[in-house]
């Protein structure tokens, strides 16, 4: 019992889904299938939806949901529900996604700043649209509560909007970080308890991490650079985290067939390089490596082990890890 | 159309009691006959009036095939033989005959002795059963009678188990068993040939595991069990006498004798002793390093490993146990559970799949308070441990298996219920082959295409290789033939022949056409137009001017008459038999095109 949801923000190629039930990880070594899914789609991007047993996914070749229902009471197979469609837009073929439970059962999504919708996902309703005239591409979005969304766009543009206000336009503030040439993405952080605050932290495709706050998303408040070995090829796959349970640390990767690990409350804003304090380096000696080093393409964070992370690669391995903090730091 | 009919009579859905009942062209076949774990009433047995409600079981079925010694495949056999009534012969390998009955009293014993049952099978029908056992060896062909054949594969899992193919012409169907994918440190892994039966039934117990490294289990177990006997406490490992117990024997033999460590560690007698007695006369059976370094070593001569006696239960000290049976149900292993039980100091690791009723189940499901007999609560403080070294396939070994033999058909047995639909799923979609998993009681059926072995004969044969290109293996050959139905025995001819053999006469098709030409000449010279410009244009073919003035190409003939009312014009007569269709009605149309003029 109390098995724990994995929430794979990216699973490509894959066109099964698999939900694991781990609870605490346990001596056992054997990984559990509770349920699985066959989709006749990729899937690159997979979320559940809070206070329900339902699950959207999306992928290409069009910017369409899929809803499934997990059952696990009678069966160990994840069914398909229905379809939330969209008119398929130019350039950019699949969604990205981000559920809550608010007022109901949302889907926030879209792949370009003048596609995001919020649907209701059992009735599939539209619950708001945006306005904008702009078409940037999004490489991330996410909701802060239950009336803000957070848009990161792939140029690197941060955008705050509100959604009880869906009439003002969209417009990705423009940061001093991001120069052209560079994609970005970002992971929003838990603030302290009681605060308004909530980090956020934006990888470019090139390495560069820099922090900034929900409060004010114009202003970087520190920034470093990852030891990755070259600027990554396909920036789809990057993804950076931060750790639910250990204070100011946040897990990069999809440059290579690593996840590096940083302590980022010693940093300022000098854009220095950073030494990790972890790197996995396992994917990368997994069987066929030496022919096709593999890429990690998704991570995350254990919600309550401060030191678990889970990581999947482009070989189809699954890895789950922790580190043994040699210098007594980071709890 | 052909069809196989599947019905299990338990392990349909379900772990426990596995008795399948296979129907292929005609022929009966019992697949196990186990004994439930969970139960004490009479839900333990299969229902064998399944198969008929009066009369003997023996005119119903044509043989019985035992996979192997573990109870919940050979539980309910003297009950089966012997109270139900079956004297037909009882297949199984041969270390799975010398084993069987020694469990079979086992189990007998502890139920009427010391749980005061009646009406359970005695000693006496074991032996009685044990008699109509007829034993095989691996990769033999075993003829049960004139038309159905079984043979046996090692499937690993225990010592003796098999994995059989059935039978019947060329339908098939192969049974796993309870089998395991990777060899470990006494026996080898499963292996079958390209076999291509219509029909793979096979275990589901780990259908959603996938195993993680071997090395790292082995070592997280190790690691359990010293840290328990370094502070102190008691290690109880329930096993089956023969199978996991081995398995970790030797593991905490060699890691006692690298680290040193003195505490002592006992194995349940009894059973166990008879049963390395068996592991040593079968060497065989196990893996390929057991067997290079039989002659120096023997390894199942434990040098830390003793004997148990009861008393000992109550030592001060650290120690390990290994006792039976594996899944705390019964017997010493519940005896020294209830004994440690209170202790947090003392340990319980159970190494395998525990049947839900079970106590073993109970704690695994995490319950800490269990009521035993007259009402009295034990209170469970000991750790409770689960390392699985049980050895059945995982999810990644059952799709190795499915993709070795590559079966048209594969059926789900021995697992769970609501843990069997995705693995059914995945099968389809990887191999494009049915996959079915009924529940007990249900029949399935699998339509079959049996190939019809058909004799040719030399003459034919020796025509057809005549004409066309050198046979190709992989592609089918068209030709022309009549099929003899007789006595059961098809056979192709040449139509030839079957019109001899059948006394008919053969008709002549043949076809006649007109072609008029205009000509005021005489036939004669008709004839010889004709004839030049037929041989100019049919170079290839065999022109010929016959002395009774008609013209033959190949075998068409065609003969000039003058027209009844028009001299100037000239009836052409083609005619040619049907299997000159072709060049018939192109020489036709060749004259309607009319002929050069002439130079004469």
């Amino acid at each position: 019992g109390g098995g724990s949801w994995l929430d794979w923000s990216s699973f490509r190629g894959f066109s099964n889904l698999y939900y694991s039930g781990l609870s605490g990880l346990c001596s056992e070594r054997d990984f559990k299938v509770e349920c699985g899914g066959f989709s006749n789609r990729p899937v690159y991007s997979l979320k559940p939806v809070p206070d329900t047993s339902l699950l959207v996914t999306s992928g290409p070749p069009d910017t369409s949901l899929q809803v499934w229902q997990v059952s696990a009471e009678d069966s160990d197979v994840i069914k398909s529900v229905s379809t939330i469609s969209t008119e398929n837009g130019t350039g950019q073929t699949w969604a990205k996604i981000a559920t809550i439970s608010a007022r109901a059962p949302w889907v926030l999504h879209g792949s370009r700043l003048n596609n995001i919708q919020i649907t209701e996902v059992e009735s599939r309703k539209n619950s708001a649209s945006s306005t904008t005239p702009h078409s940037e591409e999004l490489s991330g979005l996410a909701f802060l509560d239950a009336n803000t969304l957070l848009l990161c766009c792939a140029r690197g543009g941060l955008c705050l909007a509100d959604v009880r206000q869906p009439q003002s336009p969209l417009e990705a503030a423009s940061v001093p970080w991001a120069p052209c040439g560079e994609r970005w993405c970002m992971g929003v952080g838990r603030g302290p308890q009681g605060s308004d605050s909530q980090p956020i932290a934006c990888l470019s495709s090139r390495g560069r991490l820099t922090l900034t706050d929900i409060r004010k998303i114009s202003e970087s408040l520190a920034s470093a650079k990852c030891k990755v070995p070259s600027p990554s090829s396909d920036a789809e796959f990057l993804c950076v985290s931060w750790a639910p349970a250990l204070e100011g640390c946040l897990a990069v990767s999809g440059f290579d067939g690593t996840v590096h690990v940083y302590d980022a409350q010693s940093w300022d804003s000098s854009g220095g390089e950073a030494e990790p304090i972890f790197v996995h380096k396992g994917h990368a000696f997994g069987p066929g490596s030496s022919r096709n080093p593999p890429l990690v393409t998704v991570h995350m964070w254990h919600p309550q082990k401060p030191r678990t992370l889970l990581s999947a690669a482009s070989d189809g391995s699954l890895h789950v890890w922790d580190w043994v903090q040699s210098c007594g730091k980071c709890g | 159309m052909p069809e196989i009919k599947v019905t299990p009579l338990g392990a349909g859905q379900d772990v426990g009691r596995s008795c399948i009942l296979v129907s292929i062209a005609g022929k009966n076949v019992m697949l196990d006959c186990g004994m439930h774990m969970g139960y004490n009433d009479d839900r333990r047995f299969p229902d064998f009036s399944y198969i008929t409600q009066n009369g003997r079981l023996t005119d119903f079925l044509d043989c019985v095939i035992i996979s192997h010694f573990h109870l919940d495949h050979c539980g309910a056999l003297p009950y089966f033989s012997e109270m139900v009534g079956y004297d037909g012969p009882i297949y199984m390998t041969h270390p799975t005959k010398a084993i069987c009955p020694i469990l079979l009293e086992d189990y007998r014993k502890i139920t009427v002795d010391k749980k005061g049952e009646t009406n359970f099978f005695t000693s006496q029908m074991i032996k009685d059963c044990m008699k109509k056992v007829v034993a095989v060896h691996l990769h033999q062909t075993v003829q049960v009678d004139e038309e159905l054949e079984i043979k046996a594969y090692y499937a690993g899992h225990v010592l003796g188990a098999a994995m059989f193919q059935i039978k019947v012409g060329c339908e098939s169907v192969v049974y796993t068993g309870d089998y395991n994918m990777t060899p470990d440190r006494h026996l080898g892994a499963a292996w079958i040939d390209k076999c291509r039966p219509d029909l793979l039934i096979t275990e589901s117990t780990y259908a959603t595991t996938i195993r993680d490294s071997k090395r790292c289990r082995e070592r997280d177990f190790l690691k359990k069990v010293h840290e328990t006997v370094e502070r102190g406490g008691k290690v109880l490992i329930p096993v089956f006498a023969l199978g996991r117990a081995q398995e970790l024997c030797i593991l905490l033999e060699t890691f006692w004798e690298r680290m040193n460590l003195k505490a002592p560690i006992y194995f349940s007698t009894g059973l166990t002793e008879k049963a390395n007695h068996y592991y040593k006369l079968f060497i065989t059976w196990t893996n390929q390093k057991i067997r290079k370094t039989f002659v120096q070593r023997n390894m199942f001569e434990f040098k830390h490993i003793k004997a148990f006696d009861r008393a000992f239960a109550d030592n001060p000290g650290p120690m390990v146990v290994f006792a039976t049976p594996g899944m705390l149900h019964a017997g010493q292993s519940l005896q020294i559970f209830r004994k440690w039980a209170g202790n947090e100091k003392n340990m319980v690791i159970m190494p395998g799949y525990c049947v839900q009723g079970t106590v073993g189940h109970k704690i695994l499901s995490g319950q800490r308070k269990l009521e035993m007999e007259g009402r009295q609560i034990l209170e469970v403080k000991m750790q409770v441990e689960y390392m699985s070294f049980s050895a059945h396939a995982d999810a990644k070994g059952i799709m190795q298996l499915i993709r070795q033999a590559e079966p048209r058909n594969v059926l789900l047995v021995h697992g769970e219920a609501k843990k069997m639909e995705f693995l059914k799923q995945k099968i389809e979609q990887e191999f494009h082959v049915s996959c079915y998993m009924p529940a007990n009681g249900e029949t399935t059926t699998i339509f079959t295409n049996p190939s019809i072995p058909v004799d040719i004969s030399l003459g034919l044969l020796k025509r057809e290789t005549a004409i066309g290109l050198a046979p190709d293996v992989k592609k089918p050959k068209l030709m022309h033939g009549t099929l003899i139905m007789k006595d059961n025995s098809f056979r192709l001819v040449s139509p030839e022949q079957a019109l001899k053999e059948l006394g008919l006469a053969e008709h002549q098709l043949r076809f006649t056409c007109r072609v008029h030409i205009q000509d005021p000449r005489k036939e004669h010279e008709t004839v010889l137009r004709v004839y030049n410009h037929l041989k100019g244009v049919l170079k290839d073919y065999s022109v010929q001017h016959l002395p009774d003035g008609s013209i033959t190409v190949e075998s068409i003939l065609i003969q000039a008459t003058a027209h009844s009312e028009d001299q100037g014009t000239k009836v052409l007569l083609v005619s040619w038999t049907y299997q000159d269709e072709e060049l018939g009605s192109y020489l036709t149309s060749l004259l309607k095109k009319g002929l050069p003029p002439s130079t004469a």
